[in-house]
């Protein structure tokens, strides 16, 4: 569904000068400031995968998803996407491709939300019987309902993520790329996110790009990751695999009689009887447990391990 | 065809919808058309009070200066009505609102276009409709489709201008000072005969901003003037056909520079 081959990404801004000829000074110099962004990514998603493309700020995750949206034209490197090259055919592509954006709605702002998603309709070119099923649909898989006809600028932050996920599905694309999607939102909302991600995968077969910091999301959702730092791929695979690949050792942690914590790693293959056993000979054990690593802790430890 | 019914029919739907937002703050819309009006017509009240002190501006009369400023005025204002957002172009850029635009199956351009309408120039509209009503010359039906042409033209050639200089905007770069600049050049200078200007500002008000070709030009041709015009008579004739191919080149500039679209960081 997606193929990305060496995909690279260089930023190459003019150099601005300041004064009032400035702006004419800048366009007639030819000084650059340049930054790779994504530098030679490469992976496939088959159709029906839900990825979380995971890495920190500014690691070129953003950028990854405007090249496969065909906002952004790679300085090299090969996408396709469904088949179509996705900034040579902007169009064709954005007719197959939903798009949500945490941070910033697609909603028509001052319009109620449903002026928005019939925009969306027109856009599309979604018939009219056809998009009377869809928004029903919508409504009862994001409870829609309650605020239909409110404008958008008085939506809460989790009623305009709903609207914005229905904006984005509401012509069926074969491809969901989600940027983000539960940043700033509070449980139950995460939780309604995520439920009706699941849901449009598992019915309807669509693929799922997914970038977030949110580590529940990825384990709500995700089987496969990509992780990415300063432009190139750590880690594409299993989460299980990653987590046994790269999973810091467990640790022992007991908490002794004189109200002091202490943890003790628990090496591969050891023995945690034994190790128990030695502790409580020294000291007074009042009670213990078992820590497994986490994703979080997984990844701290990779993304420390590429900064050396 | 199909492809262009489809696309006049969602800058419609689009402009719609901008206008019911517009229309949530009332009083703002009113303001814009009311100042247009007044900001205008104290342009050409400042022309109508030289004219009377001196009876001709290089050997033009009141009512020709009249006929040339509306139709620049006209022109400049069906150039804005439509394309008024690309002001705000920069703006676009830097918030991301450009991303949004490059997501929907639509032209671009067109759904720039259709954010919002320039109602403000709706008084200016008004103002050169009324004043190239009152000052026409008596003219023949061909040279009625000539003055459409022309009006059509001249406001093509502004939006050339104004889409050329605003591409470049799309690589980062702020050139809302170059266009004010430009914008100023061609209300300032349009609106009077060039030949009130020196042979050096009349040459580069002609062939390096085309300013001369928006009004003056075609002016000349409708009230029999073309005698005193630095460019033959043909081409002064073919004047409307300028724009035309003027736009159709920025287009390219614009697609072209689209191509090198950087976005925002996020």
């Amino acid at each position: 569904m997606i193929r990305v081959e060496s995909l690279t990404k260089v930023f190459r801004r003019p150099r601005a000068f300041s004064g009032p000829l400035g702006p004419l000074r800048t366009l007639v110099t030819r000084r650059y400031d340049e930054r790779t962004a994504v530098d030679g990514v490469s992976f496939e998603i088959p159709e029906g995968e839900i990825v979380g493309y995971l890495g920190p700020n500014g690691a070129g995750k953003s950028t990854t998803v405007k090249m496969l949206t065909g906002i952004l034209t790679p300085t090299d490197g090969l996408i396709e996407v469904g088949g179509r090259v996705p900034w040579r055919d902007r169009e064709a592509n954005a007719r197959a491709v939903g798009v949500v954006f945490g941070q910033r709605s697609q909603l028509w702002w001052d319009l109620p939300l449903i002026d928005s998603l019939r925009l969306v309709g027109d856009l599309y070119d979604v018939p009219a019987a056809r998009f009377t099923g869809s928004l029903r649909r919508m409504c009862d898989l994001l409870g829609l309902d309650d605020f239909l006809h409110t404008p958008v600028r008085q939506l809460s932050l989790g009623q305009r993520m709903r609207g914005d996920l229905a904006a984005a599905m509401l012509y069926d694309p074969p491809i969901l790329y989600l940027d983000e999607p539960t940043v700033g939102l509070d449980v139950m909302a995460k939780q309604a996110v995520r439920e009706f991600i699941a849901e449009t995968n598992r019915i309807g077969r669509t693929t799922v790009v997914l970038t977030t910091h949110d580590l529940a999301d990825v384990e709500a959702l995700c089987r496969r990751i990509i992780l990415i730092d300063k432009g190139r791929v750590l880690f594409d695979g299993g989460i299980d695999d990653l987590v046994t690949a790269y999973a810091p050792p467990r640790r022992l942690v007991v908490e002794l009689a004189d109200d002091e914590t202490r943890a003790f790693e628990i090496a591969a293959g050891s023995s945690i009887p034994e190790l128990i056993a030695r502790v409580s000979a020294e000291h007074t054990i009042r009670d213990l447990s078992i820590h497994e690593p986490d994703l979080e802790s997984v990844i701290k430890r990779i993304y420390a391990e590429s900064e050396r | 065809m199909a492809e262009v019914l489809r696309t006049l029919r969602l800058y419609g739907r689009l402009q719609r919808a901008a206008a019911r937002g517009a229309l949530q703050y009332r009083l703002n819309l009113l303001i814009g058309v009311v100042t247009g009006v007044v900001y205008q017509g104290s342009g050409f009240a400042f022309v109508w009070v030289v004219m009377h002190t001196f009876p001709s501006m290089g050997g033009w009369s009141l009512r020709e200066v009249a006929f040339l400023y509306g139709l620049r005025l006209t022109a400049h204002a069906l150039y804005v009505l439509p394309f008024s957002s690309l002001i705000g172009l920069e703006w676009l850029v830097r918030e991301g609102e450009l991303d949004r635009v490059l997501l929907r199956p639509l032209n671009p351009l067109v759904q720039i276009m259709a954010k919002r309408l320039g109602v403000g120039q709706v008084g200016d509209l008004l103002a050169g409709v009324v004043l190239l009503v009152i000052a026409v010359p008596p003219l023949n039906p061909g040279m009625i489709l000539f003055c459409l042409a022309a009006v059509v033209g001249g406001a093509l050639v502004e939006a050339a201008v104004s889409l050329a200089l605003a591409s470049l905007s799309l690589r980062a770069l702020n050139t809302l000072a170059l266009r004010a600049f430009a914008d100023d050049l061609f209300s300032k200078f349009g609106s009077y005969p060039m030949g009130v200007f020196g042979g050096a500002a009349r040459w580069a008000l002609t062939f390096v901003l085309p300013v001369a070709f928006v009004a003056y030009v075609p002016a000349s041709v409708l009230l029999d003037r073309t005698g005193e015009l630095i460019v033959p008579a043909p081409v002064a004739c073919g004047s409307p056909l300028l724009g035309v191919a003027l736009f159709a080149l920025a287009y390219r500039v614009w697609r072209r520079q689209l191509r090198h679209y950087q976005s925002t960081g996020s």
